[in-house]
C-alpha cells in the first residue's frame, strides 16, 4: 500500500469554476471511497483574480484503512506534488516560477488559452508574454505536459472549464477513481449536467490519449502565415513590382493596394516614386545586399501607413462597407431570427473638420478653438452616435466617405505630406551615413497612429528625434533607444528621459490649460449657522 | 443578496448518527447550533462570512430553535452584543475578520473581559494571516492576552474543530472569560466531515424569553472601582480556572514518539503542516504518527505552565513552531522554564522565520536544522536536497524568463459600476491636475492597481474621509476621500463626515453607493434596495439602488449642503461633477454619490429573468460592445481608461500593421462603459455599440427588411 497521498494542485482565475471542480473531486473520492482533503484561499479572487484550490487523495479505500485517518496537507509542498491543472497559461508558468511543480515528479496539465492581465493589455504597442517562453517553463519543469486549449472546448460543449478540467484530471489517471465515479457525481449536479459530461468527455479523450501536447506543439511551431487583412485585397504587385527586389514584394504589393484603395493611382505612384528613393540610398549603402533590403521592405510598410492616415473620410468609409456588417453580426453571434442595431461612437472636434478645409479657413478655426480652451472651456467636439444601420446613418457616412476628393485638397493632408517628406528624407541620408542608422528611421513609422492626440503625440515624437538624434554620435543606437522609450508611456517620461542621455534637449513643454483648484480657506467654516 | 445557500442550510439540519460534509466555516455553524447557541452577530469578512451569510438565510429554522441572528453594523457593535451574557446564562457568538474587524471591536472586549461572562461567550474569528489574506498582517493573540481572553486555535480537523466549539462555550463559562476561536484562512475552506450530533434549543432562548432582568450588580460593570477588582480577578481566579478546565478536558493534544528526548510545541492551527514537513523528513508516517513527541495547543491562550513544564523536562531540546511575530507563546515558555530552572534548549524563532505564514516549506527548513542539530540522519539530508531542489528550481526558472511574468491582482467584475468612476476620475486630473486620493476598504481598493493606479492611503474601513484631516489643510489643492456604502455605514459616516462637518472642512468625498458590501459578498446593508424595489422593477436588469435615499437623507440629515448625485457610466457628467466640487466656491464637505447597482447583484437578477423572457418566446434585447479592427489604432489608451477584463487586444489582422488591435470578447454585458469613454476622452472612433433584438416584433421585422435593403443598396462591398 503506498504511503502517500497523491497532491493536485489547481489553478484557475476567479469566477471560472474552481470551487465547482475541488468540490466535484471531494465527492468523487467520497463516493469511490477513498479518504480526501481539499482546501483553498480564495479570499477576493472571486474578482477576476488568481486563485488555487489544493487536494490531496490517500491512494488507499477507507476499508483498506481500518478506522487509521491519514494526516492531510493544508498547503501545496513545493517539488511534492504529483500533478498541477491549470486553466491559463500564465498561471501555469507563474506557480512552475513559485517552483511548485518538479521535473521528477509532477504532472502538468495546462490549457493553452491566456486571458492577459491589465499589465499587458494596457502598454502602447505590444505588451503580451510570449507563449513560446511561458510553453517553455511548462516543458523544462515537469515530468510530463500535456497542453491543451480548454477555453475552446468548454465553449464547444457549452459548458465551463471547470467540467473540462474535471475530464483532463480523470484522463490523467492520477487519482485511483474509475470514470463512473467522475460522471456520476458531474450528473448529480442537475442543471447543465449533459454540457458538463460533453466537455468533460472530450477532455477525458484529449488527455487520456496523451494527444495534446503534440498537438499544441505541431500548431505553434507551425509558420505563422499572415492572415489576410481585411483592408488589403491581396493585390497582385503591380507593374513597377519589376522595379523592386523579391523581398520586398509583398509589403509593397500591400502598400500599392492600400493606397490605390485610400486616395487613388496617382497617390499610389507618389508611394512608388518615395519608396524607390529609399531603395537608391539602401543600394548604395549595401552595395552587396547583405541585408536584403530590411530598410526598403520596413518602409513599404510604414511609408504606406503613414500615407493612408486616418480621418473622417476614411474611417466613414470603412465603418459603412458590407464587409463590415457581416463581421459584426459574427461578433455579435447573432442569430438567424434576430435583428442588429448598430450604433457607432463619434466625437469629431475642430481638427478633424479643420482636417478637410483649406488651410486659410482651417487656420482660423483652429484659432477659435484655442481660444475657447484658453477661455477655460473643453476644446469643441460633436458627440455622434450614428445608427449605421439606419438608412439616415449610412446615408451620412457615405456621403463622408465621399469627401476623398477634398482630402487632397484639405490641410491636413498639406501638413502631413510635408511631414512625411522630412521623415523620408532622413531615412534617405540616414540609410546613406549608415544603413544601419536609416534602418532604425524607418523603424520610426511605428511611432504615427491613431487619430487626434494621439497621432500628433507620434508625429511630434518622430520629428524630434529626427531633428535631434539623427546626427548624434552612434545615433542609430540614440534613435532605436528613443524610439521604444517612446512607446513606453503616453506622458512621454521615458522618451524624454532618453533624449536627454543621448545629448538632445527634451521635448518642449505643451502649454496645457489646467484649472487651478481653489485653496481650501484656513479657518473659515461653513458649519450650518 | 441574490447567492442561495439553501444546500447549506440542510446541512445546518443533521442530527445524530448523521455525518457531515462540507467546509470548515459551514461546520463551525453547525456546532454553534449543537452548542445550544442562542444568539449570533457578526459582520461579514473573509475567510468567514459564509458563517453569517448562511445563519441570516437559515431564518426560519432558527426561529424554529430560538436562535436570534443579528447581522451587526460593524464588529463592535457585534461584540457589544456579547455583553447579554455577562448576566444571562445565555451562549452567544460572535464573528468577524481579524486582525481588522478585533481592532474595531475591542474596546467593547475590553469592557466585557472586565466583568467577565456567566454564559459562554464565543468569538470566531478568521485569522486572515498569510497567503490569500486581505488585511495588514498582524496576530490576534495580542488582543486576547491583554483583556484576558482564551484562544483557540484548534487543529484543522472538522472532528476537531467542531468539539472546541462546545468546548469554548465551556471553558467561557468555567473561567468567565470569553473565548476567541482562531481559523485561519484554509482551515475555513477545508473540506472534511465529521460525525454531526441534534442541535440543542438554548433554555433561553426568542421562544422562551426571560421574564425579569437580573439584579442590579455592580460588579457586573466595566467601571471604577470594581474594574481594579476585575483585574485582579482575572489572575486569581479566571486564568488558573481555565487551565484547570483545559487540563482536566484535555484541551490540548499530547502524541509521544521514540525519540522522548526532542520534543515540538506547536499551535494546533498548524498541526497538519507540521506533520508533513515531518513527513518530509522522514519523521512522521503518513498518518500522523511522529519520531518526536508532539504537545498541540488547541488553546494558545492561557498557557498550562505545568503541562509544559511536564512536557519539556527530561527533554534536550524542545521547539515551539508559533506563526507570526511577536512570539508570545515561545516568550511565555521561556520564562516559566526559567522560572522552574528547567534547563531543557528551547528553540522557536531562532531557527523560523519571525513574520509570514509557516508553510510546509518554511516549516521544514526550520526543522531540518532542528534535526540535523538532534538527529543527524540520511532523512536530513534528503530534506536537505529538496529544499536547496526548491531553491535552484526557482532561480532556474525566473533565468528562464526574459523578463518577469505579469501580476495579475483581482479587480473590478466585468461591467462593474465603480470602473467608470476611476476612468472620469483619471480625465479630470488631466484638467485640474494630480489630487490626493484617501482610499479605502471595499471593492473600489482596486481602483490602486493598474491601469489606474490611485490612492495615497488606506487607513481602515470607512477611515478615508478622516485620513485626509491632516492633509487638506496643509495643501494647496483639495483632497478626494473616496468611500463605499460599506464602509461609509461601518464608520465613516462618523469618524469622516460628521468629523468634517463638525471642524468644517474643506473636503471632496465620493461615496459609491452599489448597495452592497460587496467585496465581502454582497452582504445588505441598511440602503439595500428593499424586496419590493426588485419586484417592482419592469427592466430586472436595471440598477434599483436609487430606491434607497438612506445615504442621502443621513447625509441632509447632518447637514450636508453640498451633494451631488451622477450615475457611474455617465463618464462625461462624473468628470464635470469631479471637476466643480474641486473648483467650486463652496468651501465646506462635497459630497458626490456615485451611483450603481452592484454588477454582480444585477447579473445575478438579470439572468434567470432574460433565460424565462427567452423562453416564453418574448422580445429581449441584448447590449454588446465592440472594436472595429480595422479603425482600431492599436494605441490601446481605451484599456488604459478601463482595464474590463472583456476589452483585451488580439493580433493585428491587417498584415501591414504591427501592434495587436484592441477587442471585445464574449463576456461583455453591454454596460456602456466603451462608448462613454470614447466620448468622454475622445478616443478612437472604432467602438460600436450593437444592439440585438431577440424574438423582435412582426412589424419590426417588417420594417426592418425594407430598411435593410435601402442600407444594403448604399453599401459597396
Amino acid at each position: 500500500m503506498k504511503q502517500k497521498p497523491i497532491s493536485l494542485l489547481i489553478c484557475a482565475l476567479g469566477g471560472e469554476g474552481g470551487g465547482v471542480l475541488t468540490e466535484w473531486l471531494v465527492d468523487i473520492a467520497r463516493h469511490a471511497g477513498y479518504p480526501a482533503q481539499a482546501t483553498s484561499i480564495p479570499g477576493v479572487a472571486q474578482r477576476t483574480g488568481a486563485t488555487t484550490y489544493y487536494i490531496e487523495v490517500f491512494p488507499a479505500t477507507l476499508a483498506e484503512l481500518a478506522g487509521r485517518r491519514p494526516v492531510f496537507s493544508l498547503n501545496p509542498v513545493p517539488g511534492a506534488l504529483d500533478a498541477m491543472i491549470s486553466s491559463e497559461l500564465l498561471e501555469t508558468a507563474r506557480q512552475v516560477g513559485n517552483g511548485l511543480p518538479s521535473p521528477e515528479r509532477t504532472l502538468v496539465i495546462t490549457s493553452s488559452a491566456r486571458t492577459l492581465t491589465t499589465q499587458e493589455r494596457m502598454q502602447m504597442a505590444d505588451g503580451r508574454a510570449d507563449d513560446a517562453d511561458l510553453l517553455k517553463l511548462v516543458r523544462q519543469f515537469s515530468r510530463a505536459h500535456q497542453v491543451f486549449d480548454m477555453a475552446a472546448i468548454a465553449k464547444e460543449a457549452g459548458t465551463v472549464v471547470s467540467a473540462v478540467m474535471l475530464g483532463a484530471i480523470a484522463g490523467s489517471g492520477l487519482f485511483p477513481f474509475k470514470r463512473e465515479d467522475y460522471e456520476a457525481v458531474v450528473k448529480a449536479g442537475g442543471k447543465g449536467a449533459e454540457a458538463s459530461l460533453r466537455g468533460f468527455a472530450r477532455a477525458f479523450e484529449i488527455v487520456a490519449q496523451g494527444k495534446a501536447q503534440s498537438d499544441f506543439v505541431a500548431q505553434v511551431l507551425a509558420p505563422q502565415l499572415d492572415p489576410a487583412g481585411t483592408l488589403a485585397p491581396q493585390a497582385s504587385p503591380p507593374h513597377h513590382a519589376a522595379h523592386f527586389p523579391a523581398s520586398v514584394h509583398e509589403m509593397f504589393g500591400l502598400g500599392y493596394a492600400r493606397l490605390l484603395e485610400y486616395q487613388g493611382r496617382d497617390y499610389a505612384e507618389l508611394y512608388v516614386q518615395r519608396l524607390q528613393q529609399v531603395l537608391a540610398a539602401e543600394r548604395e549603402a549595401d552595395p552587396a545586399e547583405a541585408r536584403g533590403h530590411a530598410t526598403t521592405r520596413e518602409m513599404a510598410r510604414w511609408l504606406a501607413l503613414w500615407m493612408a492616415f486616418d480621418d473622417i473620410v476614411r474611417v466613414a468609409d470603412l465603418k459603412s462597407r458590407a464587409s463590415r456588417w457581416s463581421r459584426v453580426k459574427g461578433e455579435v453571434k447573432l442569430g438567424d431570427a434576430d435583428l442588429l442595431k448598430l450604433y457607432d461612437h463619434f466625437k469629431p472636434g475642430v481638427p478633424e473638420f479643420a482636417a478637410l478645409l483649406p488651410p486659410a479657413f482651417a487656420g482660423r478655426l483652429v484659432a477659435w478653438d484655442r481660444k475657447r480652451v484658453s477661455d477655460g472651456r473643453q476644446p469643441w467636439a460633436l458627440p455622434l452616435k450614428v445608427g449605421t444601420h439606419s438608412v439616415l446613418g449610412m446615408l451620412s457616412l457615405r456621403t463622408l466617405a465621399s469627401l476623398k476628393w477634398l482630402r487632397v485638397r484639405g490641410s491636413r493632408y498639406a501638413v502631413e505630406q510635408q511631414m512625411i517628406e522630412k521623415w523620408l528624407q532622413g531615412v534617405v541620408q540616414g540609410t546613406r551615413r549608415d544603413w544601419q542608422l536609416g534602418h532604425e528611421i524607418a523603424l520610426c513609422g511605428r511611432l504615427i497612429k491613431g487619430y487626434g492626440v494621439t497621432n500628433e503625440r507620434g508625429k511630434e515624437n518622430l520629428l524630434h528625434v529626427l531633428d535631434h538624434l539623427a546626427h548624434a554620435a552612434d545615433a542609430a543606437a540614440a534613435v532605436r533607444a528613443a524610439r521604444e522609450a517612446a512607446l513606453a508611456d503616453d506622458a512621454g517620461k521615458a522618451l524624454d528621459a532618453t533624449l536627454v542621455q543621448h545629448g538632445a534637449p527634451p521635448r518642449p513643454v505643451k502649454a496645457v490649460p489646467i484649472r487651478w483648484m481653489r485653496k481650501p480657506k484656513l479657518g473659515e467654516t461653513t458649519k450650518a449657522a | 443578496m441574490e447567492v442561495s445557500f439553501s444546500k447549506e442550510i440542510e446541512s445546518l439540519r443533521l442530527g445524530a448518527g448523521d455525518t457531515f460534509h462540507g467546509e470548515g466555516i459551514l461546520a463551525i455553524t453547525k456546532a454553534l447550533l449543537q452548542s445550544g447557541v442562542a444568539y449570533i452577530g457578526g459582520y461579514q469578512g473573509a475567510p468567514v462570512s459564509h458563517l453569517l451569510d448562511v445563519m441570516v438565510q437559515a431564518k426560519e429554522y432558527m426561529d424554529q430553535l430560538g436562535v436570534h441572528v443579528e447581522a451587526c453594523s460593524n464588529e463592535a457593535s457585534a461584540a457589544a452584543m456579547l455583553g447579554a451574557s455577562i448576566h444571562y446564562p445565555l451562549r452567544g457568538a460572535v464573528t468577524w475578520k481579524s486582525i481588522v474587524g478585533t481592532n474595531v471591536a475591542s474596546d467593547a472586549l475590553s469592557n466585557l473581559s472586565s466583568p467577565g461572562v456567566t454564559g459562554g461567550a464565543l468569538i470566531v474569528v478568521g485569522e486572515d494571516y498569510g497567503e490569500g489574506a486581505s488585511v495588514i498582517q498582524e496576530r490576534t493573540h495580542a488582543y486576547a492576552m491583554k483583556s484576558s481572553m482564551c484562544l483557540l486555535d484548534p487543529r484543522p480537523d472538522l472532528g476537531v474543530m467542531t468539539r472546541m466549539v462546545e468546548e469554548g462555550f465551556r471553558l467561557s463559562e468555567a473561567s468567565n472569560m470569553p473565548t476567541i476561536l482562531e481559523l485561519r484562512i484554509r482551515a475555513c475552506h477545508v473540506r472534511g466531515s465529521f460525525a454531526t450530533k441534534d442541535n440543542v434549543s438554548p433554555a433561553v432562548s426568542t421562544r422562551a424569553l426571560m421574564e425579569d432582568p437580573s439584579a442590579f450588580d455592580y460588579m457586573k460593570l466595566a467601571h471604577p472601582p470594581v474594574t481594579f477588582r476585575h483585574e485582579k480577578l482575572k489572575g486569581e481566579q479566571r486564568i488558573p480556572a481555565a487551565r484547570k478546565y483545559i487540563v482536566e478536558n484535555r484541551l490540548n493534544e499530547l502524541f509521544p514518539g521514540r525519540h522522548d528526548d526532542l520534543g515540538i510545541i506547536v499551535q494546533g492551527g498548524l498541526y497538519n503542516s507540521l506533520v508533513r514537513s515531518l513527513q518530509q523528513l522522514g519523521l512522521a508516517d503518513a498518518f500522523g504518527e511522529s519520531e518526536i513527541p508532539l504537545l498541540v495547543l488547541n488553546v494558545t491562550y492561557p498557557i498550562v505552565p505545568e503541562q509544559v513544564a511536564d512536557f519539556c523536562i527530561g527533554k534536550r531540546s524542545v521547539l515551539v513552531v508559533e506563526e507570526g511575530q511577536p512570539e508570545y507563546i515561545e516568550q511565555e515558555i521561556a520564562t516559566l522554564l526559567r522560572r522552574r530552572d528547567v534547563q531543557t534548549r528551547l528553540h522557536g524563532k531562532d531557527l523560523l522565520p519571525a513574520a509570514g505564514e509557516y508553510s510546509v516549506e518554511v516549516l521544514s527548513t526550520g526543522l531540518t536544522q532542528f534535526a540535523s542539530a538532534y538527529l543527524p540522519g540520511p532523512a536530513t539530508e534528503e530534506a536537505r536536497r529538496w529544499l536547496t531542489g526548491n531553491t535552484e528550481r526557482r532561480q532556474a526558472a525566473a533565468a528562464a524568463l526574459a523578463k518577469p511574468l505579469p501580476a495579475r491582482p483581482p479587480g473590478f467584475c466585468i461591467g462593474c459600476p465603480e470602473r467608470p468612476v476611476f476612468s472620469a476620475l483619471k480625465l479630470a486630473q488631466e484638467q485640474i491636475g494630480n489630487v490626493h486620493v484617501a482610499a479605502d476598504i471595499g471593492c473600489h481598493a482596486f481602483g490602486t492597481f493598474e491601469p489606474f493606479s490611485m490612492g495615497h492611503s488606506i487607513l481602515g474601513y470607512g477611515m478615508s474621509l478622516a485620513s485626509r484631516a491632516g492633509v487638506s489643510p496643509m495643501m494647496q489643492r483639495r483632497t478626494l476621500a473616496i468611500m463605499g456604502d460599506g464602509g461609509f455605514w461601518h464608520n465613516g459616516l462618523l469618524t469622516g463626515v460628521q468629523s468634517a462637518l463638525f471642524n468644517g472642512d474643506d473636503a471632496v468625498l465620493l461615496i459609491f453607493k452599489n448597495g452592497y458590501t460587496s467585496a465581502t459578498g454582497t452582504q445588505e446593508i441598511i440602503s439595500t434596495p428593499r424586496e419590493d424595489a426588485r419586484f417592482e422593477a419592469t427592466d430586472k436588469g436595471a440598477s434599483i439602488v436609487h430606491t434607497n435615499q438612506t445615504i442621502e437623507s443621513a447625509l441632509r440629515g447632518l447637514g450636508v449642503q453640498w451633494m451631488r448625485t451622477v450615475t457611474t457610466y455617465e463618464v462625461e457628467k462624473m468628470r464635470a461633477t469631479i471637476t466643480d466640487a474641486f473648483t467650486s466656491d463652496f468651501n465646506g464637505l462635497k459630497v458626490i454619490i456615485a451611483e450603481g447597482e452592484c454588477q454582480l447583484e444585477r447579473q445575478r437578477r438579470i439572468k434567470p429573468w432574460l433565460a424565462n423572457l427567452l423562453k416564453k418566446g418574448e422580445r429581449v434585447v441584448r447590449v454588446k460592445y465592440g472594436v472595429d479592427e480595422d479603425v482600431c489604432n492599436g494605441d490601446h489608451a481605451c484599456i488604459r481608461l478601463s482595464g474590463c477584463p472583456t476589452l483585451t487586444i488580439k493580433d493585428n489582422p491587417d498584415p501591414l500593421k504591427v501592434d495587436p488591435v484592441a477587442t471585445v470578447i464574449d463576456g461583455c454585458v453591454g454596460c456602456g462603459l466603451c462608448g462613454a469613454n470614447a466620448h468622454a476622452a475622445t478616443l478612437c472612433p472604432s467602438f460600436y455599440r450593437a444592439e440585438v433584438v431577440q424574438n423582435p416584433k412582426w412589424h419590426e421585422r417588417l420594417f426592418n427588411s425594407f430598411r435593410g435593403a435601402i442600407v444594403r443598396a448604399l453599401q459597396p462591398a
